[in-house]
């Protein structure tokens, strides 16, 4: 495990680098020295140079140490595609119950996403308090709202676009735009991962399918691929990751034991390139990976009070069906958390035919009905999710990250019964290692239109993830195109309030 | 000092601390020197290459000596790797090894640049630069079916030695020199076509388009970070604000979409000839046309009595003529989601909306999971409820149709279903507005001046041609010259109907304003069409004409006085040579760029590369025959010691093969490889072509999947299933340099993929057929094949022990995934 300074602008690792470990502080001395040549070396410059992690070409998801002492170890982020409305879940508001049916006031004519803006609209859920906190939640999501006390809201959101496309970008990765890396890229990158045998960053597609902007919700961008997260679920594997049913077992092994000896026997003209190496490094890992993933994603060991918990042995309606298969993925997320996979991403919610909001948070055209799947749906599984990471003592390490790619209005639009993309304002939550329990921080307007106090922008919350595991978000750096790119760009500030 | 200040690039908030006044003397903005080649190292190690001479200079600097030259199977597998991307066949390496002439290897160089191979290499290198790909990006995502020819213009031009400077003067302004094609690269970026009528994101998705273009200018062919210009004043390099917005002023006329290549001229003379053919029997049918429908809107409409109420099969409406290029059609009121069947948009007697003219639609949504029901079919030419377009809400909806140019329209023609089966979900109230731009709409035509609908109505509104009035035999000449106009209008249509291009639709822009913090709500002062001010900047009027904006600006960057340019190409060109450049940030020649690590040698090497005529050709020929390239590329300790990154070139640094050129290797030792040259691009996905295209890799894959991966279908966010894992960039960004990471997953893919396990066992049927039963002589062959060798004795009997024992299959499987067949030696 090392930690270096800055050094020559590659977007490669290390590469030939290093020699072997054993020659390492050789090869370091001549690179100072090649570095100080050009000009490159960042030191002198005080606190604030960039720290690219160092670490060998063969062993990218070595554990790597964090900038300073982190308060999370893993992270857990889970995204409802689509935009879940904060006003029918978590943001209470009187005012908009008050003045249900009215225009919005100082509105005047609002055009959003979809064009004209109707009236304000109460959410046809009953917003109950919950827990000692009395935090009010809505009837949505109860399992949820059992659970406020370990929550940590907030309220005051704001995103910057309001297409899911770059929506989903942005809270994924920081930038609208495509191709940039996501958080559990950067996160992995920086930190590697606590076990060997599983991939550092596992991203979990909803069953019923990918969201919006699939796979650039998990990309690497411009790291290097090994940064990338690989999705599976429980229904569907990894491609290419079993034996092909043609090969037999002894054949393969043995196959594998032939071209370990051919690339053995061809690195001895390279004597110490670590390229070589790690590849064939790579391929005991795939072997491993073989082995651990069937495992871990094997739900058939779980006993029946867990499966209840999440839900995940429900059936006899769709409701029920889709629900136990997302909880099904919601205890494969506790399962790869418990093996030390150090980021999981879960998705409830998918772009699918049958038009927007059908199987996602997209709810333009009917909200109630909309919502009475998704609900369901997302509640009891998560929540059991939560229960079973806090009864299991892994919310002491594990930082919960509840996200949406952006909010909905607190109108309904015009001549329609659902709520149009809002941006301005939003909610999201956390809980676990590091953050406050039954707290809220920030708040959107009466109406829970904009964000109004204590605004959030998306990458703050970005800046406050990296600083829970105790990595500095100005200086965590990877240079591309000719930037030090950061995953909160130019921005971002460590939400402390929220901090335990 | 400078260096230190622009390492801290980052943080934002750190003031730029390297001096103002130093901006001039950055070495990258200062003309190209005439450095003198070394003749010190020269003379000591004889070396008679001016590159060995710079090269030699800077290994004395360390200590260091170049290594000796590489074996004759090594070079000739270097060669066809770096240079064609797959390996030499086994008759061509024994061909280079009988060669016992002398200039064996500068004959093998040459023919291998005059390979066609060769094109397919060098090309897929520039369009990473360029960022080309083939689906729009986003969550739509959505195909761009003729892309390709902008692709096989890129493999063309390097084939054909394209000089550099035309190169990049065609690719930013091709449409005034005669190659059309060229333009592609302009739009060759992603680009958000969810539409909306919400402003604020309109604007910023233009906004994010131009400036697609301008960064990508920038980095490609002039290593300058622009986009870093968009918020503020770039922090390292002097770029202002204004300067950034005077740069997107250049392309501020250029949009996204198919543009229509030149008719060849023997089609344009049919074309007239039926225009006039048109007009003829439109002047004998007048007589006939029932009374027709005059449309007139506001207050020009008083007194005036109404028009007939909206029908559902044909509806007219008379224009007083306007330049538009925008058309949107506004639905008011309807019962359940509206449909209609085709949109037709008049300027004289051409249908302008329709798809084959160029003409783009929008809608603001429309009724998915319905084949018969999509946005395309508005304009398609082919009426009828089968295909129609419907709203994807109740009541209302729109749908706007962009012309290629503007036109001057005159008349529209719309209807539900013409052939008269559907009578719901008529527009009953409607708007139909045209624009130059699509924020200064103007009313041209709507149901306020119609009768209310009454009951159902049966009647079409449109022009009509009435035999019944006429005496029999004027009326069987009418309806002989009705069916005659009818064939010749699909003739013209026909004729009319030019292959296209997804290279750019362009118009005069508007001004151009500097946006505050990059915002496009932010305008401030106006700013005109100009280039940096880094060297003999260039201001154009604020009018300027667009493609003069454009030709202006790529004479000024193919122009010989900029060092930028030929500096920037020759460094990419070196990198893909020897894995990096002699910058090693071959985007950023700016001050936060690394400095180059044989400065001379780059200036030098940018001059003989204008004295040659800016042929790459010719400045690779000089890098191949240099005995730096040819040289060894064992590891030696001491020099491992002292350059351990080989950046001073002791040695060859050898690499990993990329994504293409893994698969390409694997299709031609198997002896599966289809080498057809060009064309429409081959899927590696299943697409799912729903309102959200969507790209799921294939697993099983025939004959039109063993084409070079150039040619693959180049989709945006999903990588192919096998190969995509090995840092293969999807065109989202630039990527002027792969990184090159492993990862189990490529092993997963490359060791258990269907792909992998079929190409193995091809593989082993062709040792078979070319080298007989026996396991031995197959061992050999599959040696010579996949790694260009002869296997030593105690490889070839481990490998034969290996195959009797567990298959031939087995054997190609293991070497297919050796590090030997996948590195470069």
């Amino acid at each position: 495990m090392t930690r270096h300074t800055a050094s020559l602008p590659s977007p490669l690792l290390s590469r030939r680098r290093f020699l072997s470990d054993a020659g390492m502080g050789l090869s370091a001395i001549a690179l100072t020295h090649l570095l100080s040549r050009q000009g490159l070396l960042a030191a002198n410059v005080s606190g604030k140079e960039a720290i690219r992690p160092e670490m060998h070409p063969g062993h990218p998801y070595a554990p790597r140490l964090a900038h300073f002492e982190p308060r999370a170890r893993n992270v857990l982020v889970i995204f409802c595609s689509g935009a879940c409305s904060q006003l029918d879940t978590f943001d209470y508001k009187p005012e908009l119950i008050r003045l249900h049916g009215q225009p919005m006031p100082g509105a005047g004519k609002l055009i959003t996403f979809q064009g004209e803006q109707g009236a304000l609209a109460k959410s046809p859920w009953t917003f109950r308090p919950r827990g000692q906190s009395g935090k009010m939640i809505s009837d949505l999501v109860p399992h949820l709202g059992a659970l406020a006390d370990d929550l940590c809201f907030i309220h005051s959101m704001q995103g910057k676009t309001n297409t899911h496309g770059p929506g989903e970008n942005y809270m994924s990765t920081g930038y609208a735009l495509d191709g940039f890396p996501s958080v559990g890229a950067w996160v992995t990158y920086a930190l590697g991962s606590d076990d060997q045998s599983l991939p550092a960053y596992v991203a979990i597609p909803d069953p019923r399918g990918k969201p919006q902007n699939s796979v650039n919700n998990w990309a690497p961008g411009f790291l290097p691929a090994a940064f990338q997260g690989t999705d599976f679920n429980a229904t569907s594997p990894i491609r290419n990751l079993a034996r092909p049913g043609s090969i037999s077992p002894s054949t393969d092994i043995s196959t594998r034991r032939f071209l370990q000896r051919l690339n053995e026997r061809h690195a001895e003209q390279f004597p110490g390139d670590s390229e070589l190496a790690a590849r064939i490094a790579s391929y005991e890992l795939a072997a491993r990976m073989q082995l651990t993933i069937p495992e871990v994603a094997d739900l058939s060991s779980e006993p029946a009070h867990i499966l209840r918990l999440y839900g995940a042995d429900d059936s006899g309606s769709k409701i029920a069906d889709t629900r136990a298969a997302y909880a099904r993925n919601c205890i494969l997320a506790r399962r790869l958390l418990e093996k030390g996979v150090r980021f999981v991403q879960l998705f409830n919610g998918a772009y699918q035919t049958g038009g927007e909001g059908v199987s996602n948070w997209d709810g333009h055209k009917d909200i109630f009905n909309q919502y009475s799947v998704h609900g369901p749906v997302l509640d009891k599984p998560t929540a059991g999710l939560l229960l079973d990471l806090k009864q299991r003592g892994l919310l002491k390490n594990t930082l919960v990250v509840w996200c949406t790619e952006f909010g909905r209005m607190p109108t309904f639009q015009k001549g329609s019964q659902g709520r149009d993309h809002n941006p301005s304002g939003f909610t999201c939550w956390m809980a676990g290692a590091g953050v406050k329990q039954g707290y809220s921080h920030g708040a959107t307007d009466e109406f829970g239109y904009k964000a109004a106090v204590d605004i959030v922008t998306v990458p703050d919350l970005h800046a406050t993830i990296l600083h829970l595991l105790g990595l500095d978000h100005e200086r965590l750096t990877y240079y591309h195109n000719g930037l030090e790119r950061r995953l909160t760009n130019v921005s971002g500030e460590i939400v402390k309030a929220v901090l335990a | 000092m400078a260096a230190i200040a622009a390492f801290v690039t980052l943080t934002e908030l750190i003031p730029f601390v390297a001096c103002a006044d130093t901006n001039a003397a950055h070495w990258a903005f200062m003309s190209l020197r005439n450095p003198a080649i070394p003749v010190q190292p020269l003379e000591a190690s004889g070396a008679t290459h001016p590159i060995d001479a710079f090269v030699a200079a800077r290994l004395a600097e360390k200590n260091l000596k170049a290594s000796p030259e590489a074996d004759r199977l090594t070079l000739i597998r270097r060669l066809y790797f770096v240079m064609l991307g797959m390996p030499p066949a086994p008759t061509e390496v024994k061909a280079f090894l009988d060669d016992k002439r002398p200039l064996a290897f500068e004959r093998l160089v040459e023919q291998v640049l005059a390979d066609p191979r060769y094109g397919e290499r060098w090309g897929r290198h520039w369009l990473d630069v360029i960022r080309f790909a083939e689906s729009n990006g986003f969550e739509t995502n959505r195909e761009r079916t003729e892309a390709w020819r902008f692709r096989d213009y890129v493999i063309a031009a390097f084939n054909d030695d394209k000089p550099y400077d035309r190169f990049v003067r065609e690719q930013i302004a091709g449409d005034s020199l005669g190659v059309d094609v060229a333009t592609g690269f302009l739009v060759a970026g992603p680009v958000d076509i969810v539409g909306s009528p919400d402003v604020v994101l309109t604007s910023q998705q233009r906004s994010d388009e131009l400036d697609d273009m301008v960064s990508t200018t920038g980095t490609a062919f002039l290593g300058l970070t622009l986009g870093c210009a968009r918020c503020h004043a770039h922090k390292f390099d002097p770029i202002s604000q204004a300067e950034y917005y005077s740069m997107t002023a250049l392309f501020a006329g250029v949009r996204h979409g198919d543009r229509p290549l030149p008719l060849p001229p023997e089609r344009k003379a049919e074309g007239t000839r039926l225009e006039a053919k048109i007009a003829d029997l439109e002047k004998n049918l007048a007589p006939f046309i029932a009374k027709p429908a005059v449309a007139a809107t506001g207050s020009d409409r008083a007194g005036l009595p109404l028009r007939p109420p909206v029908n559902p099969l044909l509806n007219e409406e008379t224009l007083t003529p306007i330049e538009a290029r925008h058309v949107r059609f506004t639905i008011l009121q309807s019962a359940g989601e509206p449909c209609i069947d085709e949109l037709e948009i008049w300027s004289g007697s051409r249908n302008v909306a329709l798809a084959s003219m160029g003409t783009k639609a929008l809608a603001s949504g429309t009724l998915p999971g319905y084949e018969i029901h999509k946005l395309e079919h508005i304009n398609d030419g082919r009426p009828g409820n089968s295909r129609s377009w419907i709203s994807s809400e109740a009541g209302r909806g729109w749908v706007q149709l962009e012309f290629a140019q503007q036109q001057t329209i005159d008349r529209i023609v719309w209807g539900r279903d013409r052939e008269g089966h559907f009578k719901d979900r008529l527009a009953i109230r409607y708007r139909i507005e045209a624009g130059l731009t699509t924020n200064a709409w103007q009313v041209i035509a709507s149901s306020d001046d119609r009768q209310p609908i009454q009951g159902a109505t049966e009647k079409p509104s449109g022009p009509v041609y009435n035999f019944a009035a006429a005496a029999p035999p004027d009326a069987a000449r009418g309806r002989r010259l009705l069916l005659e106009l009818e064939e010749a209008r699909k003739a013209r249509e026909t004729a009319a109907k030019a292959p296209s291009v997804y290279a750019g639709q362009f118009s005069q822009p508007g001004p151009t304003y500097r946006l505050h913090r990059g915002d496009p709500m932010q305008k401030r002062e106006a700013v005109p069409p100009a280039t940096l001010g880094l060297f003999q900047p260039l201001t154009l009027d604020a009018g300027a004409p667009e493609r003069e904006r454009r030709l202006k600006l790529a004479e000024w960057v193919a122009s010989s006085d900029n060092p930028l340019t030929p500096r920037v190409l020759v460094n990419r060109i070196w990198q893909h040579h020897f894995g990096v450049g002699l910058v090693s940030t071959p985007n950023d020649f700016g001050k936060n760029g690394a400095a180059p690590t044989h400065p001379e040698l780059l200036d030098w090497l940018a001059r003989n590369f204008i004295s040659r005529g800016w042929s790459i050709k010719s400045l690779q020929r000089l890098i191949l025959t240099s005995a730096t390239w040819r040289q060894s590329s064992a590891p030696r300790n001491e020099a491992l010691k002292a350059d351990a990154g080989t950046r001073l070139l002791w040695r060859f640094p050898p690499r990993r093969l990329e994504a293409e050129a893994i698969r390409d290797s694997i299709l031609e030792v198997s002896g599966n490889l289809d080498r057809t040259v060009g064309g429409p691009s081959y899927f590696l996905h299943d697409v799912d072509r729903e309102n959200v295209y969507h790209y799921h890799p294939k697993e099983e894959f025939g004959r039109p999947e063993a084409r070079r991966m150039v040619y693959a279908f180049k989709v945006r966010m999903e990588q192919d299933g096998i190969f995509g894992a090995f840092d293969c960039p999807d065109g989202s960004l630039v990527t002027p340099r792969r990184s090159m990471s492993t990862t189990p997953l490529q092993a997963l893919n490359l060791f258990n993929s269907r792909f992998m396990l079929g190409q193995s066992d091809m593989l082993a049927r062709r040792l078979r057929v070319e080298a007989g039963e026996s396991e031995e002589a197959q061992v050999l062959r599959a040696w010579q094949l996949v790694f260009n060798r002869n296997p030593a004795r105690e490889e070839s009997d481990g490998a034969a022990a290996f195959a009797r024992a567990e298959g031939m299959s087995a054997l190609c499987r293991a070497v297919l995934n050796s590090n030997e067949f996948l590195f470069i030696p």
